[in-house]
């Protein structure tokens, strides 16, 4: 299937979900107290776009969850490479990694508010420790996988153990890399929203919350959607970024 | 004797995890941080020895996983039929395959108050909220493992005159049951993570529900030891999740290869 069509099918497919939703309310199978209608939460959205508060939490909760993720990743990735390489940071790093693996690292938040008080450096903090290890993980894993193929054949061309790191492994376990930074990104905004749920005073979850527990509905679910559309449109984003930093890569290619 | 020595040695490569814990305990002992901040290790394992014979937790952590494994098992038994019936038939693929890559990297937390909204603020909203989050994984992996059974294998059941119900759960489901198993893997913390998230915004008990007051209240030490339960809980689940799949999947050839 070519690309075009294909988009035509996606939005079809959509299109038919929002025609149901519809449907729903308009034969009065679903309250329209409790599930406002496609047109009331499309018009609310429409309504909430135009204010600068709306706009101010967006982005604000874009720019916690990007910051933190930016951070996280400027962290591990190096950690992850130098874990592959040495023998002694891996046997360092190793076991913490495996014991706070299984931390589910949302739960640090209540603690994180105790240590640094409600706002944007527990909401930053909190998402960089949630994707530190995804990002870690991968990366290791892909530097040390690298196929004995290419490091025999460097080798065999007389390139030195530097140029093997930044020239060899490093754009050989590229792709594993964004594969991790990609799965961090989906972290990064689920632990964000969570924080500003939990205690905050600014960010689309708080916002989100507070219209949920004011029984303003159409604007709830229009918020809702905005954070579904702006997750989406960062994930096809860093994806179409992904394809494009790799074109050269024949693994990547052949997987997508 | 080989074996005694390799057990010394995977003992002492914890030693970084020793550190930490001494690292801990000196720093709070050496009154450089106030103990409302960061209470001393050993204060925390003892609490938590207490805490453990007067069973202040069981019904916080019993709670968690009562809604943790219920919501996991609406997912999985959603997610499995869903995504075999979109490895079966196209159409079912065209109309859901879109709605997956838009709810996948979508924040399932959001949801969470319009959750609570049709489905009220106690068990049943945390319930599915915990399913919704892993049934994408679930849809993901049943898709992709259904996906990857070999024509030949469907083919010769068909030729065999095997019933649609039959061909699913004789031969689809046993032949996809090493990647499922991996699916499986990836969605375990995905529902923790949403039942704790869930507990900790909306209250009503449970682990997460607990680590929010005992912050409010002050009270640090509490605050480490459920932390440090939650680290057990998610530790033991996923050992017995690899016990279980190599007993599962001990007819298959590549059981032992992978991990």
């Amino acid at each position: 299937m070519t690309r075009g069509l294909k988009t035509v099918g996606y939005l079809a497919s959509l299109g038919l979900a929002v025609a149901i939703w519809d449907g729903l309310i308009r034969c009065g199978l679903a309250n329209a107290d409790l599930l406002p209608g496609p047109g009331a939460v499309f018009k609310s959205l429409v309504e909430q776009a135009t204010t600068a508060e709306f706009r101010a939490d967006l982005w604000e909760t874009l720019f916690r969850s990007v910051l933190g993720l930016v951070i996280g990743a400027a962290v591990a990735v190096p950690l992850g490479v130098v874990m592959a390489l040495s023998p002694a940071a891996r046997g360092f790093f190793e076991p913490l990694v495996k014991a706070s693996y299984s931390l589910p690292k949302i739960s640090l938040i209540p603690l994180l508010i105790l240590w640094f008080g409600i706002g944007t450096t527990t909401n930053v903090i909190a998402v960089v420790l949630s994707t530190l290890l995804p990002v870690l993980v991968y990366t290791y894993h892909g530097v040390e996988s690298v196929p004995k193929v290419l490091l025999w054949s460097a080798n065999a061309m007389g390139t030195g153990p530097r140029e093997m790191v930044w020239r060899v492994r490093i754009p050989a376990a590229l792709p594993s890399i964004l594969i991790g930074i990609r799965v961090g990104l989906g972290l990064s905004f689920v632990i964000a929203i969570a924080a500003e749920m939990i205690a905050s005073n600014r960010g689309i979850g708080k916002l989100i919350f507070v219209y949920g527990e004011s029984g303003a509905y159409a604007p709830m679910f229009a918020a809702v959607t905005a954070v579904v559309i702006a997750a989406a449109t960062i994930d096809i984003a860093f994806l179409r970024m992904s394809d494009y930093v790799l074109r050269w890569s024949d693994s990547h290619a052949v997987k997508r | 004797m080989v074996r005694i020595m390799t057990s010394v040695n995977s003992v002492a490569s914890l030693y970084p995890l020793v550190l930490l814990a001494m690292c801990w305990e000196l720093v709070a002992r050496s009154g450089l941080v106030p103990p409302i901040f960061l209470p001393a290790f050993s204060h925390v394992i003892a609490g938590l020895w207490e805490q453990f014979f007067s069973g202040d937790f069981t019904w916080p952590v019993l709670t968690s996983l009562y809604r943790a494994a219920i919501g996991f098992a609406i997912a999985m038994i959603v997610g499995v039929v869903v995504g075999f019936a979109m490895a079966r038939w196209t159409v079912v693929n065209l109309l859901f395959e879109p709605l997956i890559a838009a709810g996948f990297p979508a924040p399932k937390i959001a949801l969470l108050p319009i959750f609570i909204l049709w489905f009220g603020i106690d068990n049943v909203s945390k319930i599915l909220l915990v399913a919704f989050v892993c049934v994408f994984p679930f849809i993901v992996a049943a898709h992709g493992s259904a996906m990857m059974v070999s024509r030949a294998q469907i083919w010769a059941a068909e030729a065999m005159n095997t019933s649609h119900l039959a061909l699913f759960w004789n031969v689809i489901f046993p032949a996809s049951l090493p990647s499922l198993m991996s699916g499986i893997r990836v969605a375990i913390p995905h529902a923790l993570v949403a039942t704790f998230a869930a507990e900790m915004i909306a209250g009503g008990g449970g682990l997460g529900g607990e680590l929010v007051y005992a912050q409010r209240f002050f009270e640090t030490t509490k605050v480490f030891e459920i932390l440090l339960i939650m680290l057990m809980l998610g530790y033991v689940m996923d050992v017995a999740f690899l016990r279980l799949r190599s007993h599962v999947l001990r007819w298959h050839d590549q059981n032992d290869v992978t991990e």
